[in-house]
């Protein structure tokens, strides 16, 4: 009987081991996952910030307007922070793709690349919509 | 004696396990207590990201509602500001990635406005074009689903009041102040054009009326002239672009 007791001690042992070492498995796992989008979204959110900051000041459609992709390209490197790599394609309402070339700063080195759509529209008496899709990433060095 | 000895050891083993066991799941609890914080954060972050895009729908709204006021105050009809707004609405529903969104409006048809749209150039020294319009904003997004209602009332008022003093002959000097205001804040004038009625039609003021002008720097413009005309009572009309485009204009009677 004293030998059968000892034999179910270290069944529970081993027991709490497996679940000691599951259980911190599933934590890590948990944790890198929720590290990774807490980025993509900070991404997301600079996108937009950037996209804000130029049609607040009435250049963004401007620009989409003249067809003047080139400045266009140079005013969101100019407003993006550093590090941040970035592709851009402009769009009327019925999604006629407006850019003939690509507008970018660059190419996607990283994994965690966020998508940002922005609506721009004109402020003058003729009201025209565009849909903006910005691709972001982090360059990786 | 050895008996009760190793009865006592085991009963240990067993306390200790049971310690062992609660310091484990004390572990566990506080481990995940710190997960499920750092997912409520990461929660947040991604609501920053819907309240963004509809900080963003709402600065387009604004565009679409002045870019109506500037058409129909130039001449436009007022069923461009329905149309625009139509157009904006059709243009959120073609997002794809950002969360679904659906933009309603309804436009305000009580008097003084008329599909939101608010003309009123008078003879009384005041202008006023204006309009207004009520929207409701659906977000569903991956987690949550909002409705934001808001208004965007934007107005542009012109106030024009002034008189003459008689100079020798049929001469008068006529002195203007006109005030600009924008959504109730002084604003600045684009361009202006000034008419006066000498009894046989109007006709535009230049430099050869000696006309100078003053700005004051907050709205506030004043203006003064020479015409020669009989009749005492001169009409005076003053046609308006804010910096905006949107046309306005008021009409007074200057008297001596």
């Amino acid at each position: 009987m004293r030998r059968g007791d000892r034999g179910q001690i270290r069944i529970i042992e081993a027991f709490l081991a497996v679940v000691v070492i599951f259980s911190s498995l599933a934590i890590s796992t948990n944790l890198t996952m929720t590290s990774h989008s807490v980025k993509r979204t900070d991404l997301e959110s600079v996108g937009l910030q950037v996209m804000l900051k130029l049609d607040s000041e009435g250049k963004l459609a401007n620009y989409v307007v003249s067809g003047d992709w080139s400045v266009l390209g140079k005013a969101i490197a100019l407003v993006l922070p550093e590090g941040v790599c970035f592709n851009l394609s402009v769009y009327d309402n019925q999604l006629q793709r407006l850019n003939p070339d690509s507008i970018s700063n660059g190419s996607f080195t990283s994994e965690d690349v966020a998508f940002v759509e922005y609506i721009c529209t004109t402020r003058t008496s003729v009201f025209q919509c565009y849909i903006l899709r910005l691709q972001l990433g982090l360059v990786v060095s | 004696m050895r008996k009760c000895h190793k009865s006592f050891r085991a009963d240990k083993s067993g306390q200790l396990l049971i310690v062992a066991a609660l310091a484990i799941a004390v572990l566990i609890s506080s481990t995940t207590m710190y997960v499920y914080e750092l997912s409520q954060k990461t929660g947040s972050v991604k609501s920053f990201s819907v309240g963004d895009s509809i900080l963003a729908l709402k600065q387009e709204t604004n565009n679409a509602v002045m870019s109506s006021l500037v058409n129909v105050s130039n001449g436009g009809e007022a069923a461009v500001l329905s149309a625009n707004l139509n157009e904006l609405s059709f243009t959120v529903s073609r997002l794809r990635y950002s969360g679904m969104f659906r933009l309603d409006f309804a436009l305000l048809n009580d008097s003084p406005y008329d599909s939101g749209i608010w003309i009123s150039w008078n003879t009384q020294g005041t202008g006023i074009s204006g309009a207004y319009a009520n929207l409701t904003l659906h977000t569903n997004g991956e987690t949550e689903e909002t409705t934001t209602h808001y208004t965007i009332n934007t107005t542009t008022v012109l106030a024009l009041n002034g008189s003459y003093i008689a100079l020798s002959g049929e001469e008068k000097l006529v002195s203007l102040t006109l005030k600009l205001d924008k959504d109730g804040e002084s604003a600045a004038v684009r361009d202006c054009a000034l008419f006066y009625d000498d009894g046989g039609g109007w006709l535009y003021v230049n430099t050869s009326e000696n006309l100078s002008v003053f700005d004051f720097g907050n709205g506030t413009y004043f203006f003064s002239f020479v015409v020669t005309t009989a009749s005492n009572q001169l009409s005076v009309i003053a046609q308006v672009h804010d910096l905006r485009g949107v046309y306005v204009e008021a009409s007074t009677t200057c008297s001596n």
